[in-house]
């Protein structure tokens, strides 16, 4: 539910209840008003056919003169004056008017010259109430007309203050944390809403700063592992060369070269990876899928001819802009991942058209979650010399590219496929 | 040969300058920025392995002292970083070759001794030893006069060897040599081990000794017994 409609709604249940309770209280005040008018004509009329009584002036009496009984005697003394509302039978003959109308009616009990009597003196209340109804009626017409007026108003206003907000929210879901640039925000002269971007810019940078010295801090930390590892390296292989050095020393030597040369790779496949990241690879040219792809075919003979792999290609001569660099670790990550994961006498079908790059090669069946396949670390086998840093370097390359990544499974044809154009 | 290194980690230097020493090398070192301008200003070298990130300075800068006093001496890069921008401007401004650290020892002299080569023979020249003849020019190689059929990767392999003869060198050092430092392959060594065997088979065809030593199973060895 929007703001807007919930505070609408609050709105309008209020408007609806006080209204009511208005229209309540409006009707019972002007009846009191008008009745009491009522009551003081009644109580003249009264006042005047008594005196007309008393002084033996003639009255014009509309009913016909009743004798009061006993019961009434009894029950109101001289003087009692009783007001109320009553309702009578109209009938006009021939006009077809039968209805009850509402009267207010004054019952006074008098001795006058020694008799008693009860003189009823009687008003109607039909044009009162009708008057009373049609103030009522405007009363709630205007308060409607106000009520939709500021409905009206409300949502415009809205509309125009939640603007910037709107437009703020949309650039924050576009946000990314790789962005370089800071985020820009609709100004708004609402205080709320500028604590709010002022909020969102603070937060937005720090993540960006951080983000980026984390960039840097694993740039920084990969390279610096470099140089004590050129050390510790180039130190074994000296001492390799001493020819006093007995069977068991060497192999002792020999483990602890094969796991420097481990870190030093993990090392510098880390650092490029925070490379990649960093987009420090943006010069770019005109490059041959084809050729790069038959070159790299070459330098990996061995290792198909070993596997009994055969390879066959469809490529189109189309060239792609973008770093050399990187497309060639691309296409050289993706063939040694073809390679690395097949079986014997397997196949490996490379082909290029249309800006689709599609590696298919048969092997065993993934035994992880496809999703992680690019993530890094997460090895589709425990091939010791696998880091299982491969395929995370060819996503990165196609993240910072805008170009799409996708894998899929096919019987036993595993297939990764790139879209150079996004 | 004269070298001159300039590498600002001491270890580091110490353990090159010792290798090409033994490689009878005449080897000068220097650690900081202002001694290796020093040194290059005063004397001349044949080669200068340059460490492109020292603390009073950049190689970049030798590179261009080098390139004005001595235009001849041969210069081989070395950095930490692995990036391209640097390898262009190195080679740009007349570097010879680029090596990345960490690097094979082994790979290091073999690199030397191809710009020795490239420089001072314009390529033209022969790598000997005993009665096998290495022709760079052509990518060829005779034993005893009579040539040798070598594949690409047993070519490489047999210059590797007589380069770093009498070295123990690790298959490791081998299959970077051969593949590529970016090669992540678990079977790399299987291969090194098959184009052991076809080229220790060729070279004894044609009459030459068994030079080539197993060491453990950690490399091998190119020495003659």
């Amino acid at each position: 539910m929007k703001l807007i409609e919930r505070t609408g709604r609050t709105y309008l249940f209020l408007s609806v209840i006080i209204s009511l309770l208005f229209g309540g209280i409006l009707i019972f005040v002007l009846t009191k008003v008008m009745n009491s008018r009522l009551d003081e004509q009644l109580f003249y009329n009264k006042e005047v056919i008594a005196k007309r009584i008393k002084y033996d002036i003639p009255l014009t009496i509309f009913d016909e003169p009743v004798e009061l009984n006993d019961a009434e005697n009894r029950m109101y003394p001289n003087d009692t004056v009783i007001y109320k509302d009553t309702l009578i039978l109209r009938a006009i003959k021939g006009e077809g008017v039968n209805e009850f109308e509402k009267y207010r009616q004054l019952k006074a009990y008098e001795t006058l010259h020694g008799t008693r009597y009860k003189i009823v003196a009687r008003n109607s209340l039909v044009r009162n109430q009708d008057f009373i109804w049609v103030i009522v009626l405007s009363t709630f017409i205007i308060i409607l007309l106000l009520l939709t007026g500021l409905w009206i108003l409300n949502t415009q206003i809205a509309k125009n203050i939640w603007k910037p907000f709107n437009t703020n929210l949309d650039r924050l879901k576009n946000f990314s944390i790789q962005d370089q640039n800071p985020i820009e925000l609709e100004p708004s002269n609402i205080d709320e809403f500028k604590q709010l971007n002022t909020s969102i810019k603070s937060l937005t940078q720090k993540l960006q700063s951080d983000f980026n010295n984390l960039k840097e801090f694993s740039e920084n930390a990969s390279h610096e592992m470099q140089t004590p590892l050129a050390i510790m390296l180039s130190k074994i292989e000296l001492l390799l060369q001493n020819p006093e050095l007995k069977r068991e020393q060497t192999l002792q030597l020999q483990s602890i070269y094969q796991a420097t040369k481990r870190l030093s790779k993990l090392s510098k496949t880390l650092l490029l990876l925070a490379k990649v990241e960093n987009q420090q690879f943006n010069v770019k040219e005109e490059i041959s899928l084809k050729d790069l792809i038959e070159k790299q075919l070459e330098n990996y003979e061995d290792f198909i001819i070993n596997k009994n792999i055969t390879v066959t290609t469809d490529l189109s001569d189309k060239t792609i802009e973008a770093n050399s660099m990187l497309v060639d670790t691309l296409i050289s990550n993706l063939l040694s991942n073809a390679i690395k994961h097949n079986v014997q006498d397997g196949k490996i079908e490379i082909t290029y058209y249309r800006d689709i790059l599609i590696f298919s090669n048969t092997g065993k069946p993934l035994q992880q979650n496809p999703e992680n396949l690019f993530n890094r670390f997460k090895k589709a086998s425990n091939l010791k010399d696998s880091l299982g840093l491969g395929l995370s370097i060819v996503k990165q390359i196609c993240d910072v590219n805008n170009w799409n990544l996708s894998y899929a499974q096919e019987d036993d044809l595993h297939q990764i496929s790139v879209f150079f154009q996004s | 040969m004269k070298i001159l290194i300039v590498e600002d980690e001491i270890e580091l230097l110490e353990t090159i300058t010792s290798y090409l020493k033994n490689e009878d090398f005449m080897c000068e070192k220097a650690s900081t920025f202002f001694d290796a301008e020093d040194k290059l200003i005063s004397f001349k070298y044949d080669i200068v392995i340059l460490d492109i990130t020292l603390p009073d300075g950049s190689g970049i800068d030798l590179l261009k002292t080098i390139k004005k006093h001595s235009p001849n001496t041969g210069v081989l890069i070395v950095s930490a970083k692995n990036s391209l921008d640097d390898k262009l401007t190195g080679l740009d401004l007349g570097a010879d070759d680029y090596i990345t650290k960490p690097f094979h020892l082994a790979e290091l002299n073999s690199r030397i001794n191809s710009l020795i080569r490239r420089r001072k023979f314009a390529g033209d020249d022969t790598i000997e030893f005993n009665e096998i003849t290495v022709f760079p020019s052509s990518k060829t190689a005779t034993v005893n006069g009579k040539p040798v059929e070598l594949t690409k990767k047993e070519y490489n392999l047999l210059v590797y060897f007589i380069t770093n003869k009498n070295k123990v060198l690790t298959k490791e050092s081998i299959a970077e040599h051969l593949w590529g430092d970016d090669i992540e392959m678990a079977d790399s060594y299987d291969f090194i081990y098959t184009h052991m065997g076809n080229l220790r088979k060729k070279l004894k065809k044609l009459g030459a000794p068994n030079y080539l030593q197993t060491m453990y199973g950690l490399g091998y060895k190119f020495a003659d017994k």
